[in-house]
């Protein structure tokens, strides 16, 4: 029975330890301030010079190794990073995971890449291996965990009003998942993947501490990603509508406003719906998705699964509820796909008390 | 659709958008950008006047436009 299920078992967000109000940072940099509530933002975390994305990815997935037996610790297989924040051209974060962790040496240590795409690449990744049956039985510890590296130049045109809001929107943070067939807080529906990927030069990190690129030219793309990977998937899958087959999107949040626009966007083209209907859907769909990403910022290849976390702690699954998930990825690769999650696993995710850990954040 | 219509229509997507814009002060020449309109905005804009036109384009296509003009006629090559 277990073997053609696959899914998180289990998971947990680690979003530092200070942050800021994003309005105090827009006022303190000039910005633009009238339609500023717009951009949905509020709080974004900030890394402390003491944190770093491995010690984000071992804060996120401590408290899920800790809580298993030493048995079932050596079933973890593989651990995979993803990140674009990788603190080597060579060496792998999940090196040093794997050390902190204390796991067993018969590992399979390695990092994955494509910005913002680089959570959903391991967690498929993942997935397919467990499906796979090679090692049966085996877990894959999938670690996505990244920080801003922007740095806002207080003078010269490089930093134009659009990039600037690049900084509010930036935040800090990890998500370690245990991924096996023991889907109990989120089982994927095997096969329904719709994947989109091109080359662009929309952004990039040439460089250690910073990074560049074209804001406009990254919201184009993930629009045009938001309508094609969906095709893609309504291909793969029968009978599927984009108003009634997901009781909840969980969107890659690079802010709330830019997930409110490609909802809207999405909605207009599949559903055709007016903006009353629209905003109405967005409140009850996607909303329960953005409340906690709103409060750390864009945590890269981690935050659509900050929004499946926020997701299912802020929804209502007392039935079985499907997630779509929307991955994107600067440079460019993109993925919508799908889960169900049941009471036990809202449960085993409201257990974490997110919120709180976020309130607890140094301001 | 000549180019001083798809203008009107922008104007006008423009100010149910953002109704504090004086559209009527909005020439061809202006960018969105610099007229304080943010990329939400931007995007919104331009979706409004497709389906208007009843077009359908990439939207990396109006990535890196420098002005009113050059999304004009960026429609106008479709139509």
């Amino acid at each position: 029975m277990s073997e053609h299920q696959v899914g998180i078992e289990a998971i947990n967000f680690y979003g530092g330890s200070a942050y800021l109000d994003v309005r105090d940072l827009a006022e303190h940099r000039n910005l633009n301030n009238e339609r500023f509530e717009n951009l949905l933002m509020k709080e974004r975390t900030v890394p402390l010079p003491y944190e770093d994305p491995i010690s984000l990815g071992v804060n996120a997935a401590k408290p899920i190794i800790d809580a298993m037996s030493e048995e079932e610790k050596d079933k973890i297989d593989m651990i995979i990073t993803c990140t674009e924040s990788g603190i080597d051209f060579g060496k792998s974060i999940s090196t040093y995971i794997h050390y902190y962790l204390g796991l067993n040496r018969n590992c399979r240590l390695f990092e994955m890449k494509n910005a913002c795409y680089s959570g959903t690449a391991g967690f498929q990744m993942a997935v397919n291996f467990v499906l796979g049956q090679a090692a049966p039985g085996a877990k894959v510890l999938v670690i996505a965990t990244d920080l801003a590296r922007f740095m806002a130049v207080s003078d010269g045109g490089a930093l134009m009003e659009d990039w600037s809001f690049a900084e509010p929107s930036g935040g800090a943070g990890a998500v370690a998942m245990l991924i096996s067939n023991k889907p109990k807080i989120f089982k994927v529906d095997v096969g329904a993947n719709g994947y989109y990927g091109y080359e662009i030069m929309d952004t990039c990190r040439p460089i250690p501490d910073s990074e560049a690129g074209d804001s406009d030219m990254s919201l184009m793309s993930y629009l045009d990603c938001c309508e094609a990977a969906y095709t893609e998937y309504t291909k793969r899958v029968a009978n599927v509508d984009y108003a009634k087959s997901f009781d909840y999107l969980a969107f890659h949040t690079p802010f709330g406003g830019m997930i409110k626009g490609a909802h809207r966007k999405m909605m207009r083209k599949f559903c055709k719906l007016k903006a009353n209907a629209i905003e109405e859907d967005f409140e009850r769909r996607v909303y329960p998705g953005l409340r906690y990403c709103q409060r750390v910022g864009n945590i890269m290849g981690a935050t659509v699964f900050l929004s499946l976390i926020s997701t299912i702690a802020n929804g209502d699954f007392t039935s079985p509820k499907r997630i779509g998930c929307f991955s994107y990825g600067s440079g460019c690769c993109s993925e919508f796909y799908s889960g169900v999650v049941t009471s036990e696993g809202q449960r085993l995710v409201q257990k974490l008390n997110i919120a709180n850990e976020l309130t607890n954040r140094y301001n | 659709m000549s180019k001083e219509e798809i203008f009107e229509m922008m104007k006008e997507n423009i100010s149910e958008i953002i109704p504090e814009i004086d559209v009527d002060s909005i020439d061809m020449q202006d960018s969105l950008k610099e007229l304080g309109i943010n990329s939400i905005d931007r995007m919104d804009i331009i979706v409004d006047t497709m389906e208007a036109l009843n077009l359908r384009l990439p939207m990396v296509k109006f990535g890196r436009l420098k002005n009113i003009e050059e999304i004009i006629m960026t429609f106008m090559e479709e139509l």
